[in-house]
């Protein structure tokens, strides 16, 4: 006899005898409205934390796109999805005025040729060089902010005079500390989970405040 | 006027947790017995994306790269059915009016795949899934807020909760598993033509859950690939009008 043979009978329902699912099922369901907790209470501190930030951020995206700059959105993995779930956001949203904007990574034809023959952490940095003018936005999503592929991007955007934006999570990694982003919101997580879901809630705030903006007046302008 | 958005957490409510936790054992019993699981979301296909990358190559070190594939082509019914497998699961995250979902969750049954359906608005009518994971709001910005995303990562944590429990990833004691079973054998089930008859007096190739089957189809006369059938008995007894224009 084994020991786990032995000792079995201490635990008559875990493992492999385990067969009513019912503490199980109650166990999932705590642990889904636990997480769900955690999930909101970041999401309603990092809009906190950056309030007077995010409204800044908003409002200079506004104006770049009244002078027809558009919005380019990157990140890896998971973050590359919410990268183009806010891109269609700006360029198709439910309500509000849609501008020009897209996913960098949603090309695979020119991710995987730059990928292929420049260099993995070149894929956003040549097409910043590609498309950019100074009028336009960058945003790049990293929940470590560590991503050397985002970071070169950013940093040839920020020389390009584009307006740049970063997420980042944990302790802001070294996107926390890039000189050359105008913004940085860090999600302060250890939970990737929960970092993604934080900034697509900073991102959406992002956009209510450009889109707020775009619908007022501009000061001082006049039909002519 | 800046319009604040509901957090998403704070939908997930007893009963959302409860659907949640049903729907994850039921996604790790398939993934047990090999299933792969497809992902759909016409209107937000980057949800498809993230819903396949959390899967297959997961945030937490250690945890098992499950096989999940995104269907973004313009025709994801098509796609479906061609890349399914008896056995197989089928995630969308859609309204529940988009119209290629609505088809793809019904034919599903026929696909032998077992559905999940995540959403906001106006839910599905009951059963138009076999779990539906939904959030009751009219905000049409939901899908953008991280919400669905909230969903989908909820999903993939307690998916690998289960498999700590190999003990309750066998299949339920009450499914049905043989051929006498009074259920199965009474009630039509459904089925989806891949050949229609060579002649008159020829029988329909249709697919079913249980797989591919010679049928009867001379009570419904003409029949043509992807009609729904209901077969009984060796034989297609009714026609299933497609409620979708396509």
């Amino acid at each position: 006899m084994t020991e786990s043979d032995n000792t079995s009978f201490l635990y008559p329902f875990i493992e492999s005898e385990e067969t009513d699912a019912t503490s199980l099922l109650a166990d999932l369901a705590a642990s889904a409205r636990g997480k769900a907790s955690e999930s909101a209470a970041l999401q309603r501190s990092s809009l906190d934390e950056y309030g007077e930030e995010l409204i800044a951020a908003g409002t200079e995206m506004a104006d770049r796109f009244r002078r027809g700059g558009r919005l380019y959105t990157f990140g890896n993995g998971g973050s590359s999805t919410d990268a183009a779930t806010l891109a269609s956001l700006f360029s198709r949203p439910a309500r509000g005025r849609p501008v020009a904007a897209w996913s960098l990574a949603a090309d695979e034809a020119v991710v995987t040729a730059l990928g292929n023959d420049v260099g993995f952490e070149l894929i956003f940095k040549r097409q910043i060089i590609a498309h950019a003018r100074d009028r336009d936005v960058a945003i790049a999503l990293s929940t470590s902010g560590n991503s050397e592929d985002l970071l070169t991007a950013i940093t040839e955007a920020k020389q390009r005079g584009l307006l740049t934006i970063g997420f980042s999570g944990h302790d802001g990694g070294r996107m926390a500390v890039a000189e050359d982003l105008d913004f940085c919101f860090t999600v302060g997580s250890q939970s990737i989970h929960r970092i993604q879901e934080s900034h697509a809630m900073l991102g959406y705030r992002l956009w209510s405040v450009a889109q707020d903006h775009m619908a007022r007046p501009l000061n001082g302008a006049h039909a002519s | 006027m800046t319009i604040t958005a509901k957090l998403g957490g704070s939908f997930v409510d007893a009963d959302l947790s409860a659907d949640l936790a049903a729907a994850a054992l039921d996604l790790a019993r398939r993934f047990h017995d090999g299933a792969t699981l497809w992902v759909i979301s016409p209107q937000w296909e980057p949800h498809a994306h993230h819903v396949a990358v959390e899967f297959v190559h997961p945030v937490i070190m250690g945890k098992r790269a499950l096989p999940s594939v995104a269907l973004v082509e313009p025709d994801p019914v098509a796609q479906a059915r061609v890349a399914s497998q008896p056995g197989d699961l089928l995630i969308a995250v859609a309204s529940a009016d988009e119209p290629a979902v609505v088809d793809a969750m019904r034919r599903a049954q026929a696909w032998g795949v077992l559905t999940l359906w995540i959403g906001s608005g106006p839910r599905p009518p009951a059963g138009a899934a076999n779990h539906i994971l939904w959030i009751d709001s009219d905000d049409p910005m939901i899908p953008a807020t991280g919400t669905f995303v909230l969903m989908y990562h909820l999903l993939w944590e307690l998916t690998h909760v289960c498999f700590e429990h190999p003990g309750l990833l066998k299949p339920a004691s009450d499914e049905c598993t043989d051929d006498v079973c009074v259920t199965c054998s009474d009630e039509g089930r459904l089925g989806e033509v891949l050949l229609e008859p060579a002649d008159a007096m020829s029988s329909a190739l249709v697919r079913t859950a249980k797989g591919e089957e010679w049928v009867d189809v001379t009570m419904l006369g003409d029949v043509a690939p992807n009609d729904l059938v209901l077969v009984h008995a060796g034989a297609a007894i009714t026609r299933l009008e497609s409620e979708v224009t396509r």
